[in-house]
């Protein structure tokens, strides 16, 4: 196991900073996941922890070492591709094997890690086979194999389960949770899917621009982003933001749209936005907010039920709501809002107030 | 109507071609019909000329010898001669030229400055007509004012100028260096297509798994490049094994019989000796052992992709 330590470390291609000046600390045997949209900033430094790209300043630790400068096969790490990786010409019992020749570990050993980690991945089966011979989820486990093979100390992955369809894409889910509790390694994922990040992750860093949106648990982030970027990535569907201000009476108030809010929850005539998480609605009762509004939109989804709806004169926001509601489109209807679970983000920074 | 026959439809018969495979055949056949004109009669042609005795001093009496002017061929001293010159210049153009391609396709896979324009100029000597090519190391290799003398006598490696070409033990291996300057580039230009083709997760997996420099191109580039160099090693065996131009320009076979290929010797029986029946037999023979080879080296390489 190893704790990672990222000091200001910053990667600048020619002009363009990709990752600027990141702080991070991940602890020995933690599962982090690095979320974020394209271009933010999370491959890079994945690929600074393995050694694939050189740091532009800064300092990485592995626990107290010093690794900045150092070969990727000297800081014993394994990393996983979202494109598998694997080698074409060689089988699946030599591509699991490869990390270990290169070592020159002996025969015998290799033999007996190899048919380990295949029985592990229940892939014992296709150890003859090259991968072109395999499935995507097949490969995915290869790949996986040729990583857990070594018992390194820390696992690298780069968006993994990207190129799998839907299904089994849930089941290497719960694959590479199991492993990340059997090994207790230290583990870096990295993932533009939010659930993925949601289900697997320890703590999730969410990047934005090469910088550290919000550094938390997942609870934490989904409960109280730091910023209406943070609030719009987590989240389906995503999160109301409504801009608008404080009214004198301490409610949020867009033109005749008004929701009461915590008292003193910010100063009257502050611009603001408001976030609403869609399933933070309820029916109405005694101390909840009232809110109104048209429906515009019913969409079923089976175990619930997305209304699009029209509060005040312009406000469009989206409820998820229990299915046996049966609202009709432009219906009138009611619902109650915590105001304790509402969100409130300065208009001008948008970070959370 | 009752007790009438009736005719019944049988099963319809499908068209021999379907919509699309006569159209095609319609949009195919002038480029067949002219491949036939210049391509499949002179093969026919010079097939039936190798079995008759046709010599242009006697133009009128062309008997047919049957596979006479084979069984000549493989009796003749000169043939085996042409066959153990023709082997050394093949083996010895097409292992550098693609050796070398090998190297320089690694060399212009990597990001440097000035790249591209490398990359441009590998492309000169390729562009070079054979004749131009030949010319200008005929030149180069001059015993009186030629560079190479010119070079190795001011840097001091040689005392005096000497006659390169005349050299019988170094003249194959001089012609196959002016062969290797004009082909390396196309070889270099095949694989580093095929290099590009190497997805670069591959390579980072490698890094990441341990493996040096040295191990990544055994274990990641050499096999990737397989189909790549099956193309070079087949075109270039083609191309060398039948090349004639360099040596009409710069030794005609000499000095003595040191640069006496197949392709020389064909010319020889043809064209100067005027023995059209025996000449277009070597062209055969010629033919199918580079077919043969090509194949062979198919099939082995093949194997290994």
């Amino acid at each position: 196991m190893a704790t990672i330590t990222c000091e200001r470390i910053t990667k600048r291609y020619g002009g363009v900073v990709a990752v600027d000046a990141l702080d991070l600390t991940i602890r020995h045997g933690e599962f982090m996941v690095l979320l974020g949209p394209s271009g933010c900033g999370k491959t890079t430094t994945l690929n600074m922890i393995a050694g694939l790209e050189e740091i532009s300043e800064g300092r990485l630790l592995f626990d107290d070492k010093d690794v900045t400068w150092q070969p990727p096969h000297k800081r014993e790490v394994a990393m996983v591709f979202q494109s598998y990786a694997l080698y074409p010409n060689k089988t699946v019992r030599e591509n699991i094997a490869f990390p270990l020749q290169l070592r020159r570990t002996p025969r015998e050993e290799i033999t007996r890690a190899v048919t380990e980690v295949a029985e592990q991945l229940e892939i014992g089966h296709l150890l003859d086979r090259r991968p072109s011979q395999l499935s995507g989820g097949q490969r995915q486990r290869v790949a996986l194999g040729r990583a857990i093979v070594r018992k390194p100390s820390v696992f690298l992955m780069d968006e993994p389960l990207s190129n799998l369809d839907a299904t089994l894409r849930l089941s290497m889910r719960s694959l590479i949770k199991h492993l990340h509790h059997r090994l207790r390694a230290t583990f870096v994922y990295v993932t533009h899917d939010q659930a993925e990040a949601m289900t697997l992750a320890d703590r999730i860093a969410v990047m934005k621009g090469g910088l550290v949106q919000q550094l938390d648990t997942p609870e934490g982030i989904y409960a109280r982003p730091a910023n209406t970027f943070v609030a719009a990535f987590l989240g389906s569907p995503q999160i109301n933001l409504v801009q608008g201000e404080i009214a004198p009476d301490g409610s949020f108030a867009r033109g005749a749209f008004r929701l009461a809010l915590p008292p003193g929850a910010a100063q009257p005539g502050r611009a603001v936005t408001l976030g609403l998480r869609p399933e933070d609605v309820g029916t109405l009762a005694p101390g909840l907010a009232r809110l109104e509004a048209r429906v515009d939109l019913v969409s079923p989804l089976g175990s619930e039920t997305h209304l699009e709806v029209v509060a005040g004169d312009d406000v469009k926001l989206t409820l998820r709501v229990p299915k046996e509601w049966r609202a009709q489109e432009g219906q009138v209807i009611a619902v109650g809002v915590d105001p304790a679970r509402l969100h409130l983000f300065d208009a001008t920074t948008d970070a959370r107030l | 109507m009752s007790g009438a026959l009736e005719r019944r439809p049988g099963p319809r018969r499908r068209p021999a071609l379907g919509y699309d495979e006569r159209n095609a055949a319609i949009l195919v056949f002038p480029v067949v019909a002219v491949l036939l004109v210049v391509a499949a009669y002179p093969i026919l042609y010079s097939f039936w000329v190798s079995l008759h005795d046709i010599v242009l001093t006697r133009p009128l009496r062309r008997p047919f010898v049957g596979f006479d002017n084979y069984l000549r061929i493989f009796d003749d001293e000169r043939f085996w001669l042409a066959v153990s010159r023709t082997t050394v210049y093949t083996v010895v153009t097409v292992a550098v030229t693609t050796l070398l391609a090998v190297l320089v396709a690694l060399l212009l896979n990597e990001a440097f400055p000035g790249q591209r324009i490398l990359s441009a100029l590998l492309l000169v000597p390729w562009a070079t007509p054979s004749v131009v090519n030949g010319l200008m190391w005929k030149w180069i290799y001059d015993p009186t004012y030629g560079l190479l003398n010119a070079l190795l006598v001011q840097l001091g490696l040689l005392e005096r100028y000497r006659a390169w070409l005349g050299d019988p033990d170094l003249t194959l291996l001089l012609i196959a260096n002016a062969a290797v300057w004009k082909q390396m580039p196309l070889a270099a230009l095949l694989l580093i297509v095929t290099m590009k083709a190497i997805p670069d997760d591959l390579y980072r997996a490698a890094k990441v798994d341990g493996a040096n420099v040295f191990q990544r191109f055994i274990h990641v580039t050499l096999p990737a490049l397989r189909p790549g160099l099956m193309l070079v090693l087949v075109y270039e065996t083609m191309i060398s094994i039948r090349h004639f131009d360099l040596f009409l320009i710069m030794t005609q076979g000499g000095p003595g019989d040191a640069s006496f290929t197949l392709s020389w010797l064909i010319y020889v029986e043809t064209f100067r000796s005027l023995r059209f029946g025996t000449g277009a037999a070597m062209s055969y023979v010629l033919a199918m052992a580079t077919f043969l080879l090509s194949w062979a080296l198919i099939r082995w390489l093949g194997k290994r992709i």
